[in-house]
């Protein structure tokens, strides 16, 4: 039992709130979250915060008929509502950090500009080259899929769909797709496909063409986020994972990264038969920190995939597109990334892991959001198991992916966390113990 | 010469309501900026712009849609951002319907003031100024640090009385307390008389019991309000005043929010027309609706948008509405 702490949670994730608030022994807050019939967010918080610590948990993640901008915006409004409650202090607690994950800019460091013929969208199969869905005006269309439909759905929706808009009579402003994204009913989110990697293809906003010699400008929010939580009165907030480390120094106030690190490395040596036989193998070059670390401490091989992006003139694209350096032939592989969105990177992953010989694929990650058409992804690509936490809802993805994919339990951590970060205990033990 | 060099007005409009951004394009003579907003897949939203706005003077139009809100708020907020770290030499957020601005005091304990919220937001993504119309409170004012310039639809309200009946048949009517003011302004504009509703209300978006103060009978009785979202008010309100023996009762309203079953609502009721401006986008609720009729406030906000960028005086319009 700890005192003056206010466990109060957000819509997007209650199981975990409920299991934080379970694990710290204070029941969660009383609150009214709801929406107005207009669309503004109501919130009333019920219980007294004046003089209290508390630790608003809301995760980056929109899904089951919920918005990820909603979430936001009702965890701003909750913050500024304990704020002006007089709360002593106010932390957010989200477990996955939306707009983590910097859009790729559409030009490389080098100002190279990266064209990709268009005529590889629009791929029905699940290849080895396929990327997530860009739609254009000229091209099959793939509406984003909601987690619950399969693949023979999405084909029949595709096919039937009326590709009635032309080039010429779409301008910029006008809604993608010509619908618009108001759900007019206020339920189910028609969200294009589009992925943050679509920036690399040229054709994925359709007929939007920047002015000749602009390179267009792609809003990075992820300092916008930070600034606006701490400007709705946040004094603390504690994530886990971030994709970029960097943006920890958005802030002006503390943040705690926390790590799932230590839950993934559990599983390894729990439910991998024979692990130190295995290969760690980092999906790209930007994980390849987070995976040699767990290859290290644990005394285990690792191998790396590189990604080209860069276009060289393909015939043979698979192998020109990605290459492994490192041995995994008969072995069992181990792939570690932080984030499955799509799924497009770990599937392509697995693809090539097991054509260079691999046994087994397993593939951990923090962070399983599985928009768009990942879980058919998934359900079609070599990966044998996948292991995600909770940090988002999983109970979906789970009944869609059946026991192919495990969760983990991050509920112990965070309320560990919030314990420590409430009494002015460190932090940096809780990731010590390797 | 002056050291600046001149800039240009560059006009960007979210998804929410593209029509009037167009149309205040269209009076300026200018385009819309090419950009483009979308949601990826993991419903993060998404903006690029497509031309230079280094030094120039943005003005972002982004209405809030009813039903997406927050959606329409989170687009407007990461939109001037971008252009905030683009280099635009001034960033104009043009809110037809400023979003929460019912939200503005903290009438229960631990209730968010969720319009100062949404103020403060606004300039900590980068806002140097915002234009807006009817705000429900005129206090939502003292929220910013910026300059708000909050424009009525009060001019158009009165021409559109002016032409389409005779004055001396109307009364103005305010529909509660709090409007009194912008009823009783028209009225006096229009040399009529006026009355008033006072309602008691228990719990948002449900009505009480209501008195009629004043006298409207044989009267077209014409009811002002700022915002007409589930619409119970008005068609209470109408009621009231046909009990009480009005010959016919119309509504005008700023922002048409009709929200939830507004439109059957309206159709069911004894208004005969409800009368809202475009500052709201309103989709098909006007096919839906026979009783409902659109003025366009374009003119104005665009003149607004005129005038700011040449530095004129804005008041004109407080009380002349643009052709």
């Amino acid at each position: 039992m700890v005192r003056n702490i206010v466990v109060l949670g957000g819509n997007s994730h209650p199981d975990l709130v409920q299991s934080v608030a379970n694990i710290l022994g204070v029941p969660p807050c009383n609150r009214i979250l709801t929406k107005f019939s207009s669309g503004e967010s109501r919130c009333e918080i019920q219980d007294s915060v004046r003089g209290k610590d508390v630790y608003i948990i809301q995760t980056g993640f929109g899904g089951n008929g919920s918005k990820l901008n909603d979430h936001f915006m009702d965890l701003c409004i909750m913050i500024s509502a304990c704020k002006t409650g007089s709360a002593r202090r106010v932390t957010a607690v989200l477990p996955l950090f939306p707009y983590s994950r910097q859009p790729d800019l559409p030009y490389k460091k080098s100002g190279a500009p990266l064209f990709k013929g268009g005529s590889e969208n629009g791929k029905m199969d699940y290849t080895f080259e396929s990327v997530p869905a860009t739609p254009a005006p000229d091209l099959p269309r793939t509406l984003g899929l909601t987690n619950g439909s399969d693949i023979t759905n999405r084909l029949a929706k595709t096919t039937s769909l009326p590709n009635g808009t032309s080039a010429g009579a779409m301008s910029p402003v006008k809604p993608i797709n010509g619908e618009s994204y108001l759900g007019a009913n206020g339920q189910g989110v028609a969200t294009p496909g589009y992925t943050t990697h679509d920036y690399e293809n040229m054709s994925h906003v359709g007929a939007f063409q920047a002015k000749p010699g602009y390179k267009q400008w792609v809003a990075q929010a992820g300092t916008l986020v930070a600034n606006l939580l701490t400007c709705a009165g946040a004094d603390h907030v504690i994530t886990m994972d971030l994709h970029d480390p960097q943006v920890q120094g958005f802030f002006d106030v503390p943040v705690d990264n926390l790590y799932g690190r230590p839950l993934l490395k559990r599983y390894i040596q729990t439910h991998i038969p024979n692990y130190k036989d295995a290969v760690i193998i980092s999906p790209d070059a930007g994980g390849a920190k987070r995976a040699t670390a767990i290859a290290d401490s644990m005394g285990m091989d690792f191998a790396l995939i590189h990604k080209e992006r860069r276009p060289t003139k393909i015939t043979d694209r698979q192998n020109a597109t990605m290459m492994l350096v490192g041995n995994v032939a008969d072995r069992v592989c181990i792939l570690i990334d932080d984030l499955l969105d799509t799924g497009n990177t770990i599937t392509r992953a697995a693809k090539l892991l097991k054509k260079e010989g691999a046994t087994t694929i397993y593939a951990l990650l923090t962070h399983g959001v599985f928009s768009g058409d990942a879980i058919s992804r998934v359900k079609a690509s070599a990966i044998d198991k996948i292991i995600v936490t909770n940090s988002v809802p999983q109970d979906e993805h789970k009944a869609l992916l059946g026991p192919r994919l495990d969760v983990l339990d991050i509920s112990p951590i965070f309320a560990e966390a919030i314990r420590r970060v409430h009494h002015g205990e460190s932090i940096s033990v809780l990731f010590n113990y390797d | 010469m002056s050291a600046e060099m001149a800039n240009e007005i560059k006009l960007i409009s979210g998804r929410s309501h593209p029509e009037l951004s167009e149309k205040i394009a269209k009076r300026l003579g200018i385009e819309v900026a090419r950009t483009v907003s979308l949601n990826y897949s993991n419903q993060e939203t998404s903006f690029t712009v497509g031309e230079s706005v280094r030094d120039e003077d943005v003005f972002i139009v982004q209405s809030t849609a009813t039903g997406d809100v927050n959606e329409g708020l989170m687009e407007l907020l990461i939109m001037i951002s971008a252009c905030r770290t683009a280099s635009a030499r001034r960033i104009t957020a043009v809110i037809p319907n400023f979003p929460y601005a019912r939200q503005d005091k903290k009438d229960k304990s631990r209730a968010p003031i969720s319009a100062r919220l949404v103020a403060n937001m606004l300039q900590t993504a980068g806002a140097n100024h915002i234009v807006t119309v009817d705000l429900h409170a005129s206090q939502i004012l003292g929220f910013f640090s910026v300059p708000v310039d909050n424009l009525y639809a009060e001019p158009s309200f009165l021409r559109y009385i002016r032409e389409n009946f005779n004055t001396e048949d109307c009364v103005i009517v305010s529909p509660d307390a709090g409007g009194a003011k912008r009823a009783t302004s028209i009225a006096d504009h229009l040399n009529t008389a006026f009355a008033l509703i006072h309602k008691e209300r228990p719990r948002p978006n449900v009505v009480g019991r209501m008195v009629l103060v004043g006298n409207v009978e044989d009267k077209i009785a014409i009811l002002v309000d700022d915002m007409a979202d589930t619409c119970g008010t008005l068609v209470k309100a109408a009621a009231v005043l046909k009990e009480n023996g009005a010959k016919s009762v119309l509504a005008l309203v700023t922002h048409g929010i009709l929200s939830g079953n507004a439109i059957e609502t309206l159709n069911s009721s004894v208004l005969s027309a409800l009368v809202v401006t475009n500052t709201v986008p309103l989709g098909d609720k006007v096919q839906r609706c026979p009783k409902l009729r659109v003025i366009d406030l374009s003119p104005t906000i665009a003149e607004a948008i005129r005038r700011t960028h040449n530095g004129e005086s804005v008041s004109y319009l407080f009380t002349h509405a643009p052709v």
